[in-house]
């Protein structure tokens, strides 16, 4: 059995190097997160502090997408539903039952899990491009639903949402200050990434990267595809709902927009941009968006036009976006320094 | 159903349509021995393989499968209860590695909450994946993707991952399709061991790999079973001449 020893070493071997990289790439994302709030917090800035707030809810709200199109291989075009309902959801729970963070948290994952079952039940059935126009289809009707609906604001949304102090028993960080809520959100974002990481790692995570490759034969291996499928979407539904939880605590305010299209579609191009099924892709996506949307923004009133170009040329040059182009050198630099020792 | 029967098929029946692709079939496939479908092209040999694995449900009839009635069961039920196939047409996770190809059919063998802990940590489908790869000689490739094999390799991979998770009846689906003769010879001498272990029904076009491995033969014409025996009950049966050796022997 000797064979089988190397072989075991042999394969043993690569996944260190595959998670390593992975976790360096998003160690290192922590890391330039950290450097900023130094600088920002240095300054005295408070709008760059709540843009990259802001950045890194988004961030979440991409990880679920790549849960999604990455790992399972569905694109779904309407999953800002789920990131509108976490942010209604606590704004509601915020505003109407008690400004705590571990109510909204909770109460949000506990409403989006039974959302993400149904929708899921509805969407699942269907298949590539049918997938994607279910779950648009559903996000718009949910959209023009809160829109219209005066209970929950119309199409003003809801404003004055409480300030929050987020209590962790020994300490408590004030939502208000631009930086102990902006390494709040990170740390949350990182919680997430970390769960989504072990989860893609385990035989439930290995099945679903299977589906993406080849369906048909999943079922022959002695696993549902479906009951796979439904359980990556009520997973993505609840981080994308987790993430947009923290929204009203940011801003003190949501509206129907978090619901919209635009929405959706920017987590789709995030993801893209960082680099499909790394999740560490997708963080670093969302802040490349976010940064370029303010950047350009602040130019030009065409900054859609620009980074609609932007993007086609980084899907052009980069087709496995910055994970695909970072990742693989980072590997090869940790496969040598191993290789050394 | 006999104790020697493993699987039984009773009036198996579906159609496409005006098309009949399978008609009142009934057969038997002994436990431990080889069962080989032989039959002209198009007449239902594959559609009878939908059926017995579950990717089809039958419009009339009945599959037993160890003593159980198992019609119209889900393909993931059957396999769990031993029941695997291969396939015709190459059916892997070619953006895989080899490695992981075989690690995640054999994934099915630890149920239940190892789901939720590190693969890394799934002990009996690794030991069963590097079982497989040296078996089948692929341990040079097995780091490498399922994409990048040649198409003998493919052929053998594909035959791995069916039986990766421990099955008690084996569906092939012509397991020496586009093989040269030397990889031909040497897939046979393999399915002829695995036949110890294992029951297995086999769906072949060469015919002296069907004739050197088969303990009994069921000649398909249009649906229909049209003859059944031993190897040489079948070559020599006017009807299969007929139909489908056109004379030949």
């Amino acid at each position: 059995m000797a064979e089988a020893a190397l072989l075991r070493a042999q394969v043993e071997a690569k996944e260190r190097i595959q998670f390593g990289g992975q976790n360096l790439f998003a160690g290192l994302f922590v890391a330039l997160a950290l450097a900023f709030a130094v600088l920002a917090g240095a300054s005295g800035d408070t709008f760059f502090f709540r843009l990259a707030t802001e950045a890194l809810i988004l961030a979440g709200l991409a990880m679920a997408v790549d849960v999604l199109l990455g790992y399972t291989g569905l694109l779904s075009l309407g999953h800002a539903l789920f990131f509108g309902f976490g942010a209604y959801v606590s704004a509601l729970v915020l505003k109407n039952l008690a400004p705590s963070f571990w109510a909204a948290t909770g109460i949000t994952l506990l409403a989006t899990t039974m959302l993400g079952f149904v929708a899921g039940f509805v969407s699942i059935r269907a298949r590539g491009v049918y997938f994607a126009l279910i779950t648009f289809g559903m996000a718009q009707v949910v959209f023009k639903a809160v829109y219209n609906t005066r209970e929950v604001g119309g199409s003003d949304g809801i404003i004055g949402i409480p300030q929050i102090q987020v209590e962790f028993g020994l300490f408590s960080v004030d939502a208000q200050s631009p930086a102990g809520f902006f390494l709040l959100t990170l740390a949350v974002v990182m919680l997430l990434y970390a769960a989504l990481t072990y989860l893609m790692r385990t035989p439930f995570g290995r099945v679903l990267v299977a589906i993406r490759t080849n369906e048909s034969r999943v079922a022959f291996l002695g696993f549902s595809p479906w009951r796979a499928k439904l359980t990556a979407f009520v997973v993505a539904a609840d981080v994308a709902a987790l993430a947009g939880s923290l929204y009203p605590m940011l801003r003190g305010f949501v509206s129907p927009e978090l619901f919209a299209f635009q929405a959706s579609g920017n987590a789709v191009i995030m993801v893209i941009l960082g680099g499909t099924g790394t999740l560490a892709g997708a963080l670093y996506g969302a802040a490349i968006l976010t940064a370029l949307k303010s950047v350009i923004g602040t130019w030009s009133e065409y900054h859609l036009i620009i980074i609609g170009a932007l993007f086609m040329l980084s899907v052009i040059f980069l087709p496995k976006g910055l994970a695909g182009y970072a990742l693989p050198r980072i590997q090869r630099w940790l496969a040598r320094r191993r290789g050394g020792q | 159903m006999s104790d020697a029967a493993l699987l039984e098929v009773r009036d198996l029946a579906i159609s496409f349509g005006a098309l009949t692709a399978v008609s009142d079939l009934s057969f038997r496939a002994a436990r431990g021995h080889i069962t080989s479908v032989i039959g002209p092209n198009g007449a239902g040999k594959s559609t009878l393989f939908n059926l017995v694995s579950g990717a089809l449900r039958p419009q009339h009839g009945s599959v037993a499968f160890a003593g159980a009635d198992v019609t119209g069961w889900s393909t993931s039920r059957l396999l769990k209860a031993g029941l695997a196939r291969s396939f015709q047409i190459t059916n892997l996770f070619f953006e895989l590695s080899v490695y992981e190809n075989l690690r995640l059919a054999a994934q099915v063998l630890e149920p239940g909450l190892h789901a939720l802990l590190p693969a890394a940590r799934s002990a009996l489908a690794r030991e069963r994946a590097e079982e497989l790869i040296e078996r089948f000689g692929l341990a040079a490739k097995a780091t490498g993707l399922a994409g990048h094999l040649s198409h003998g390799e493919q052929r053998r991979l594909e035959i791995a991952v069916a039986l990766a998770c421990r099955p008690r009846l084996l569906l092939l689906d012509e397991p020496t399709q586009g093989m040269s003769h030397g990889d031909t010879q040497a897939t046979a001498d393999m399915i002829k061991a695995l036949a110890g272990e294992l029951t297995i029904l086999l769906i072949e076009h060469d015919i002296d790999v069907v004739m050197n491995l088969s303990d009994h033969v069921i000649v398909m014409h249009q649906g229909a079973k049209l003859a059944e025996g031993t190897p040489r009950e079948v070559r020599d049966n006017a009807d299969v001449q007929k139909a489908y050796l056109g004379g030949v022997h």
